[in-house]
């Protein structure tokens, strides 16, 4: 696919007809609102006249020399990787929420609005007059979600952090690396993406609610909290046992073979178990030696550890990443490789499903997006399901689209799942230029003539 | 940090009290996507096998000394007792069920029936070989919403392939990017691709059901745990077409900051990770750690310097670092409004005051455990904040409150199950990996 918007144009996203009013910036909070926004809510992106989210000075950017970050004071580009990414399917409306007339405006837009995402420190929107409590009043069913680092509560509410600080208080940090360096934070900024996620959830939780009750509220996320809650090994462990959890480097924690070791073009998962499935790596690596009883257990293999690794490595680094992937997938076993970039885009896999979506932005050009996280699929189907019906009614009635034209091998619904056409409720449009839904937004939802539209961008509201 | 028992204050107000979720899921990505739901107060039923029983409730026969175990005691029922386990199934039923009988499909097929979900992570067609496909459980359950997460998703050839989350990292290109400087890829200490995939799941759940609720209709879910682990590092791949670069291993430090980093502090293995985002936060640090090469105007004044000089920076802090404790480093920095947070371990989180006011953790009485303390849920809801209700279940404990109650069968007809091996509450084998 390559178009603005992909979808064919013509079918709703699960989401349509939610607006969410996105008051959110780098991180945590953008990608919780593309989640919505790819799935079909009307999310409108408040930026800050000038400058916009701070992430759009932050590279790479698609021309290789220009610096990374901008300085201060220099035109935001509209095409960093970052940006682009976190924030597809949105409009961008600018607005100064520290002047009486861009809250105003902002407030005019909170009573058709279902959702509030926020992530700027707490107490900024309180002080404001934009808090929860000020917005409620405008929007009783309104749901509010506010992601901070350590939440809207507690001894460390106000303590600065960047992902770094927060990967370490949640615990993470501290299992991560090899135990005589120094604890390692993982290279993509999964605490504060993994709590959008979350925050996602809940406000998906909260939203069902308000429709059911009538009743809004407000969620606080924390990052930190959202890094605890996955300390599952670690966290359980020491609660348990008082054992204390510690870093093992590449090697699983207790087990042998069982990581990331180096191979001919880069580097390959092995994964030794379940014990019923060992023998099968003797014969892949053409090792004799590898049956040896010893190492058929999995105690026996993390006692001879340093030996089982020495049995492996010749093969290992004699051989490509993705013929001893699939060399161990075909025995049965859960092998991977470290993929690169170059690898991830070309991979067999991700291409047959059409993972990918081409979006043309204009400025920056057409890059290879990745798409939807979870398909998920409306079928439509004859009126009865066929085996009661006995006879599959003749016409096909849907009711997410009046689609005819939509191929039904458009690649999606593969394995005979389906009988009818079926469709990803996913909807892709480029990111939006700063500013750029402004009167659109103004003109169309608030009834603002473009005389008062030119008078508000005079003042450096808009 | 208070105690839950089995509590039920509030429930009737919780926003997903009126969905019902039959549960096949195992390990980690499904239970987390499950556990989130059952924080918002859905009704999750836990299936499992006698023969094959969740593989994180750990081996039917453990050797001793394993930490998983309270006090790394497995005790005569150890699947009851592991704590991995045990953090990701509290508040859900649990159940057990052999589909390798006729009897057994019957009442599977029972429990679809009175399901709005059923959701499974098998290895991909391993329900569609007993029969089960989205089609023939639709046709149970017309607007049925059926979440199937393989590793791999539902098409494709590497459909029938399998992975754990650890493999996940790999293939996502998370392992690419994490590491020490100049040194190979490295795992994180966790499975990332589990919960990732947990909640990506649990959040579009949500919405198909919203959607349901609105058309009527019902959706299959299909999962790839792999793109769903993508997802997450969609910038670098906009990046690497960008530039043409593939991501550097930078150990902890920022492309964007410096310094950023962590730093050895007093103790046995205690360290700070301590970053300045811009120049207020540097002049601050700099300050901190004093020293005629910090005073100002020195090369460390701007960001270029910082980030040219980055290897004696980060000897000059961790020197100041070295004889001080983390927890005292932080509290002086961040009164500065430098970001600086303790590296912390088991002991520091249960013991931190701020995720002791905040209840982050909770505190659960299980009938074969004793109280102990486990992550909580991981967000505060104003109107409905929701509550541990109960803990885990050991294996087949809810089986007479499910078979009875709410499939209405007969007390002898869930004795007949019992006898026949179709139901029961302790386990035949296990299969660990």
């Amino acid at each position: 696919m390559t178009t603005e918007s992909s979808n064919n144009g013509s079918l709703p996203g699960l989401l349509e007809g939610v607006r969410v009013i996105d008051l959110t910036h780098y991180l945590s909070g953008p990608y919780c609102t593309k989640l919505m926004a790819t799935l079909g809510a009307d999310v409108i992106k408040i930026e800050r006249p000038g400058t916009g989210d701070p992430i759009r000075k932050f590279g790479p950017f698609p021309k290789a020399l220009t610096p990374s970050p901008l300085p201060d004071g220099e035109e935001p580009h509209e095409s960093g990787a970052w940006f682009l990414y976190l924030n597809t399917s949105k409009k961008s409306l600018t607005l100064d929420l520290h002047s009486d007339a861009g809250k105003d405006i902002l407030k005019s837009l909170i009573p058709s609005a279902q959702i509030v995402v926020e992530n700027f420190a707490p107490g900024t929107l309180d002080k404001l007059g934009l808090g929860y409590p000020d917005l409620q009043k405008l929007n009783p069913a309104l749901v509010m979600t506010s992601i901070t680092n350590y939440g809207q509560t507690g001894p460390y509410r106000d303590w600065k952090a960047t992902e770094l600080n927060l990967y370490a208080a949640g615990g993470l940090m501290y299992i991560t690396g090899e135990p005589e360096s120094e604890p390692l934070k993982e290279g993509a900024p999964l605490a504060q993406l993994g709590a959008g996620q979350t925050a996602f959830v809940a406000t998906m939780g909260a939203l069902m609610h308000a429709e059911d009750t009538g009743q809004g509220q407000h969620i606080d996320m924390s990052i930190a909290d959202y890094a605890t809650n996955i300390l599952e090994n670690a966290m359980m462990q020491y609660s348990y046992s008082g054992e204390e959890y510690t870093r093992v480097g590449n090697r699983g924690y207790g087990r042998a073979a069982w990581g990331i070791y180096p191979c001919q073009d880069g580097y390959v998962g092995i994964i030794s178990g379940p014990d019923t499935r060992w023998p099968e790596i003797a014969g892949i690596m053409d090792r004799e030696e590898l049956s040896d009883p010893r190492f058929a257990s999995r105690n026996g293999r993390l006692i001879n550890a340093d030996e089982v690794d020495a049995l492996m490595l010749p093969w290992l680094l004699d051989h490509d990443k993705v013929d001893i992937f699939k060399a161990g997938q075909e025995a049965g076993l859960g092998f991977g490789f470290v993929a690169t970039m170059e690898d991830i885009l070309e991979m067999e896999q991700l291409t047959a499903r059409d993972y990918f979506v081409d979006i043309d932005h204009g400025e920056a050009g057409t890059f290879r997006y990745p798409g939807a996280p979870i398909r998920a699929t409306v079928t439509t189907y004859p009126q009865s399901p066929p085996c009661e019906g006995g006879e599959a009614a003749a016409s096909q009635s849907s009711q997410v689209g009046q689609d005819n034209s939509a191929p039904l091998t458009d690649g999606r619904p593969q394995g005979g799942r389906t009988t009818g056409s079926a469709h990803d409720h996913w909807v892709y449009y480029r990111a939006p230029h700063l500013g750029e839904h402004t009167e659109e937004i103004l003109g169309d939802a608030l009834g603002q003539s473009s005389g008062e539209i030119a008078h508000l961008r005079g003042q450096g509201v808009i | 940090m208070t105690t839950k028992h089995q509590a039920n204050n509030g429930h009737s107000h919780q926003p997903l009290k009126n969905f019902r979720v039959l549960d096949l899921s195992r390990i980690w990505a499904g239970p987390y996507c499950t556990k989130l739901m059952a924080d918002m107060g859905a009704e999750i039923i836990k299936m499992e096998s006698l023969s094959v029983y969740d593989s994180h409730r750990g081996p039917i026969n453990p050797a001793r000394g394993i930490a998983a175990y309270p006090d790394c005691e497995p005790g005569d029922e150890p699947w009851n007792r592991n704590g991995w386990f045990n953090c990701l199934h509290m508040s859900k039923y649990g159940i057990s069920l052999e589909l390798t009988t006729e009897t057994g499909r019957k009442v599977f097929e029972q429990l679809v029936a009175i399901s709005d979900v059923v959701i499974e992570n098998f290895r991909q067609g391993s329900l569609e070989r007993l029969g089960y496909s989205y089609e023939t459980l639709r046709r149970i359950r017309p607007d049925l919403i059926y979440v199937s997460m393989p590793a791999f998703g539902n098409s494709g050839p590497w459909q029938k392939y399998l992975a754990y989350g650890i493999g996940q990292e790999q293939l996502s290109g998370m392992a690419h990017m994490t590491g020490y400087r100049n040194e190979g890829p490295m795992k994180s200490g966790i499975n990332h691709g589990d919960p990732i995939t947990g909640s990506h799941a649990a959040g579009v759940l949500l919405a198909a059901l919203r959607y349901r609720k609105r058309t009527g209709k019902g959706m299959f879910v299909d999962v790839s745990q792999q793109e769903s682990a993508v997802s997450l590092i969609g910038a670098d791949v906009l990046a690497y077409q960008m530039t043409g670069k593939e991501p550097e291993r930078r150990g902890n430090r920022s492309p964007y900051f410096a310094p950023h980093n962590s730093y050895q502090c007093a103790g046995d293995d205690r360290w700070v990770a301590i970053s300045a985002t811009n120049d207020e936060e540097w002049r601050q640090l700099a300050k901190q750690v004093g020293g005629p090469e910090l005073a100002g105007g020195s090369r460390f004044s701007t960001l270029a310097g910082r980030m040219e000089h980055e290897d004696h920076l980060d000897e000059l802090i961790s020197g100041w670092t070295a004889d001080k404790k983390a927890y005292d480093i932080c509290h002086l920095l961040q009164k500065e409004g430098v970001p600086a947070s303790p590296v912390m371990g088991g002991p520091d989180l249960l013991a931190d005051p701020h995720y002791e006011a905040r209840g982050t953790f909770v505190r659960v009485n299980h009938e074969q455990v004793g109280e102990m303390t486990y992550p909580g849920i991981p967000w505060k809801m104003s109107a409905t904040p929701g509550e541990v209700r109960w803990a885990s279940p050991t294996l087949g404990q809810h089986n007479r409150q499910i078979y009875g109650e709410l499939l209405g069968i007969p007390a002898e007809g869930i004795d007949d199950l019992e006898t026949q091996g179709i139901i029961g509450t302790k386990p035949t084998g296990s299969r660990i990996i």
